[in-house]
């Protein structure tokens, strides 16, 4: 069960970015709304993963979701640059930070 | 654009500051400070999403804000530098000046 919450406080956190996307487009409550609502999910799920799960992994992997998933959507909803090396430098970001995580 | 990108770090810098304090939060007035200090940063974050693309933004903000905790962490408490972590510290600079980089050959003057 653990595992499930983590994944859905990692969906959770994709909805953050969706909502930061439609903040900067358009700064009316509902996207506010979304966005506070989706991060304030995010991290209720994620306590509820740690309980179990240790905090390093968690993070790795709620850290993981979020930003592969926010890059994609923001290519393929929000039409962000598909440039090959802006692609391959956020994977190193985010390779560093999940390596970063799970050797904490 | 520069000034966009000071802006990421400035929320990144803070985010180490609330990372740091979710861990040690316990009571009222210190979580209402951490609660303050996030906001505090989404808010430099949308600042940011008017001139940068999001995810851009959100990943070097991640970046930033573990880097920092770990090196933050390492300075108080003493922890001997791995060089596991020194290596993934550095591909997190060589992905976020690329990406500040990518970014500036699209500039159009006001760098």
């Amino acid at each position: 069960m653990a595992w499930v919450y983590l994944i859905l406080a990692g969906l959770f956190e994709v909805g953050g970015v969706i909502g930061m996307n439609k903040v900067a487009q358009r700064k009316n409550l509902s996207s506010f709304a979304i966005l506070f609502g989706a991060f304030a999910c995010s991290f209720t799920f994620l306590a509820l993963a740690m309980k179990t799960l240790p905090m390093g992994v968690s993070y790795a992997v709620w850290t993981g979701i979020g930003t592969v998933g926010g890059t994609l959507v923001g290519m393929f909803l929000y039409n962000e640059s598909k440039d090959w090396k802006r692609v391959l430098f956020i994977s190193f970001i985010i390779i560093a930070v999940v390596g970063l995580k799970i050797t904490q | 654009m520069t000034k966009y990108w000071l802006l990421v770090l400035l929320a990144g810098l803070i985010e180490i500051g609330w990372a740091m304090g979710l861990k040690y939060a316990h009571t009222i007035p210190f979580w209402i400070g951490v609660i303050a200090l996030i906001v505090l940063s989404f808010y430099i974050l949308i600042i940011a999403t008017n001139k940068l693309p999001v995810s851009t933004v959100y990943a070097v903000f991640t970046g930033i804000g573990t880097a920092g905790t770990v090196i933050v962490e390492t300075l108080l408490f003493n922890e001997p530098f791995s060089m596991t972590k020194i290596s993934f510290i550095l591909l997190l600079l060589v992905g976020v000046i690329g990406l500040k980089m990518l970014s500036s050959e699209k500039e159009t003057g006001d760098a």
